[in-house]
C-alpha cells in the first residue's frame, strides 16, 4: 500500500538526500548526499528498514502531514525536538505515522541538519543512480530543488533489509582533524603552524556547497594566493579564497577548483563539522592518512 | 597519415593524498599539452587495469584522481600498486582511438556577445578570429567545474587571451567560451568569467542518459560556424 505525505513547512534548503551519487565526477558531477552521513544511517536504522533516501532538513526543522496510508519514520541528526500530533517524542527516535497524523520537528540546541527516513522508498525518479538533490546542478530529489511547503511526496514499495547497525551519537568534541592538503606546500611552515594554533569560527555563509570560516586572528590575511591549474576537489577540502577567506568545501562541492587548499578534513570528522552552527569556534589538528584510516576502521571518535 | 609524435617521458608523477579516501596522481603543476595527454592516457590505463580498492578514476587537466575505499586498501599499498602500473610507461591519450566531433556554433551577436571584443583584443576582425578559432582541431582536455562542462585546447599562442575582469552571473547551457588559449562549452547554466563567443545546440549533458555526458577527455573537436 502506498503512502503519501505533504510538507506543511520546510526549513530553507531542506532537500532529499541519499548516501551520495558516487562515480559521476568524470562527468563533472559531485556526489552530494547527506551532510551528516552518520545521522542519515542512524535515521535509517531507527526506521528499521534500509530505504534509499531521506528528507534532510536544516536548523529550522520540518512539519509534515500524512495524507494517505501509513509508514514508520526514523529521525536523527542534530539536537532537534519532535512532536507527533502534539505529543513529544524522543530524539533521535522512531515514529509510526498514519493518515491524518502530523509530525513537527522544531529547532533544538545544536546542529544544522536532521534526517527523516522512512521504512519505504520515495516514489521519485532515480537520476544517474541516485536520489540526492544538488540544487547547484539542479538534479535529483524533487525536481532538483529544495523542498517547500505544499510539496507532496509519495512513498512506494519497501526498503531493503537493514544493513547498518544503530550508531551511537558522537561524543567527541576535540579539534577537527585534518590531513595536509593538495597545496599545503604552497603555504609557509610558519603559516601552517598558525593554521593549527588559531581558532576559527563558522561564519553565517554556509550551505551544502561550502562553509565559510571567519579568521579573527588573520592567519590568512596576508597569504599570497596564486592562480592554480584547476584540479580535483574532495569534500572537506579547506580552500583559501583570493581575499584570504577560508572556505570548507562540502558535499555539493564543485568537482574541480582553482583555489589553493591547505588541508582536508578527515572523513571521520566531516559529519561533526557539518553540524557546527554559525559562531561555533573551530580548531584544527593535523593527522596523517594512516591515522585517519585507523579512526575510520575503529568506528571510535 | 603519420601518427602523432611519441610522447617524451615526463618526470615521475607526484602522488598526493587528497583527504583519506582519495589519491591524486599529478603530472604537472601547470597546464601543458604533454601533462594533459599523459593524465588522460594514465586514467585510461588505470581503468583498463584497475587497482583493488579503487572505486573511481577521474582524469583532470593535469592529474588523475583515484577515489578508494580505505576499508579495503591502505594508502601505502595503493601508492605501491599505482607506481607499479606507471613505471616505465608512456601514457598517450592519442594512442587510444578518440571520437571526433563537429560542434556547429553560432558565433557573435546575441549568441556570442564578447566576440567583437575578443577579436579586437587579438588584432583580428571577427571573421578572421572565427576562421582562426575553427581552423584548429581541439582536444577535450577535461570535464570539470560543472556537469558536462568541457575544457578544449589548445589554440595557438596568437589566440591566447586572459579571462574577463567581470564574472557574468549566468550564461545559458551551450555557451561557447574562450579564454587562456582554450575553448569551453557549458552544458548547464553557470556563472563564468570566460568570454562568451558563441552558442551551440550540442548538449553534452543529459541527466536521463547513462553515461550522462557525450564528450570524453581525449576526444577531437572541430567548431563549425553556422550562418
Amino acid at each position: 500500500m502506498s503512502a503519501v505525505l505533504t510538507i506543511s513547512r520546510a526549513a530553507p534548503l531542506s532537500t532529499i538526500q541519499d548516501a551520495g551519487r558516487f562515480g559521476m565526477l568524470r562527468h563533472g558531477i559531485s556526489a552530494s548526499g547527506a551532510m551528516d552521513a552518520g545521522a542519515f544511517r542512524l535515521a535509517g536504522a531507527l526506521a528499521g528498514v534500509q530505504s534509499d533516501g531521506a528528507i534532510e532538513f536544516t536548523a529550522a526543522g520540518l512539519d509534515i502531514e500524512m495524507s494517505k496510508g501509513r509508514c514508520v519514520a526514523g529521525m536523527a541528526g542534530g539536537g532537534f525536538k519532535a512532536a507527533h500530533n502534539g505529543t513529544s517524542l524522543a530524539w533521535p527516535g522512531r515514529v509510526e505515522l498514519k493518515a491524518g497524523d502530523r509530525l513537527s520537528i522544531t529547532p533544538g540546541d545544536w546542529g544544522n541538519y536532521g534526517y527523516l527516513r522512512f521504512d519505504r522508498n520515495f516514489d521519485l525518479p532515480v537520476v544517474m543512480g541516485g536520489l540526492s538533490t544538488s540544487t547547484r546542478a539542479m538534479i535529483g530529489g524533487l525536481e532538483g530543488r529544495a523542498l517547500k511547503a505544499g510539496d507532496v511526496l509519495a512513498l512506494a514499495g519497501v526498503g531493503s533489509p537493514l544493513k547498518d547497525s544503530v550508531i551511537e551519537p558522537r561524543q567527541y568534541d576535540g579539534p577537527i582533524r585534518v590531513i595536509w592538503g593538495l597545496h599545503a606546500d604552497m603555504f609557509t611552515q610558519s603559516l601552517r603552524q598558525r593554521f593549527l594554533h588559531a581558532t576559527f569560527a563558522i561564519a553565517r555563509q554556509m550551505d551544502r556547497m561550502g562553509v565559510r570560516l571567519s579568521d579573527p586572528s588573520g592567519v590568512f590575511a596576508a597569504a599570497k594566493i596564486l592562480s592554480l591549474v584547476s584540479d580535483a576537489v574532495v569534500p572537506g577540502d579547506i580552500q583559501i579564497m583570493g581575499d584570504g577567506t577560508p572556505v570548507v568545501l562540502m558535499r555539493d562541492h564543485q568537482p574541480t577548483g582553482g583555489y589553493p587548499r591547505i588541508a582536508t578534513i578527515a572523513s571521520v570528522d566531516l559529519d561533526r563539522f557539518a553540524q557546527l552552527r554559525p559562531g561555533a569556534p573551530v580548531a584544527f589538528q593535523s593527522i596523517n592518512v594512516d591515522h585517519a584510516h585507523l579512526l575510520l576502521r575503529s568506528g571510535q571518535p | 597519415m603519420a601518427g602523432p609524435a611519441p610522447l617524451p617521458m615526463l618526470p615521475p608523477p607526484t602522488l598526493l593524498p587528497l583527504g583519506d579516501a582519495a589519491l591524486l596522481i599529478r603530472f604537472a603543476t601547470s597546464l601543458t599539452d604533454l601533462a594533459n595527454r599523459t593524465a588522460i592516457g594514465c586514467a585510461q590505463a588505470l581503468a583498463r587495469d584497475p587497482v583493488p580498492g579503487v572505486v573511481e578514476v577521474v582524469p583532470n587537466l593535469v592529474s588523475v584522481l583515484l577515489r578508494y575505499d580505505p576499508r579495503i586498501v591502505a594508502l601505502n599499498t595503493l601508492m605501491g600498486e599505482v607506481r607499479l602500473r606507471l613505471f616505465g610507461l608512456s601514457f598517450d591519450a592519442a594512442a587510444s582511438p578518440a571520437a571526433a566531433w563537429t560542434i556547429p556554433t553560432r558565433f557573435g551577436g546575441g549568441a556570442g556577445p564578447d566576440l567583437e571584443e575578443v577579436a579586437a583584443a587579438l588584432g583580428l576582425t571577427a571573421e578572421a578570429f572565427v576562421a582562426a578559432h575553427n581552423g584548429t582541431t581541439l582536444r577535450v582536455l577535461a570535464t570539470g567545474f560543472a556537469p558536462g562542462f568541457v575544457y578544449c585546447g589548445f589554440h595557438s599562442e596568437a589566440l591566447v587571451l586572459p579571462r574577463r575582469n567581470v564574472v557574468r552571473r549566468s550564461v545559458p547551457r551551450g555557451s561557447v567560451l574562450f579564454a587562456a588559449g582554450q575553448t569551453a562549452i557549458t552544458a548547464t547554466e553557470i556563472p563564468t568569467g570566460w568570454h562568451v563567443i558563441g552558442h551551440t545546440d550540442f548538449a553534452n549533458f543529459d541527466m536521463a542518459a547513462l553515461p550522462p555526458t557525450t564528450l570524453a577527455p581525449g576526444d577531437q573537436l572541430i567548431f563549425e560556424a553556422l550562418a
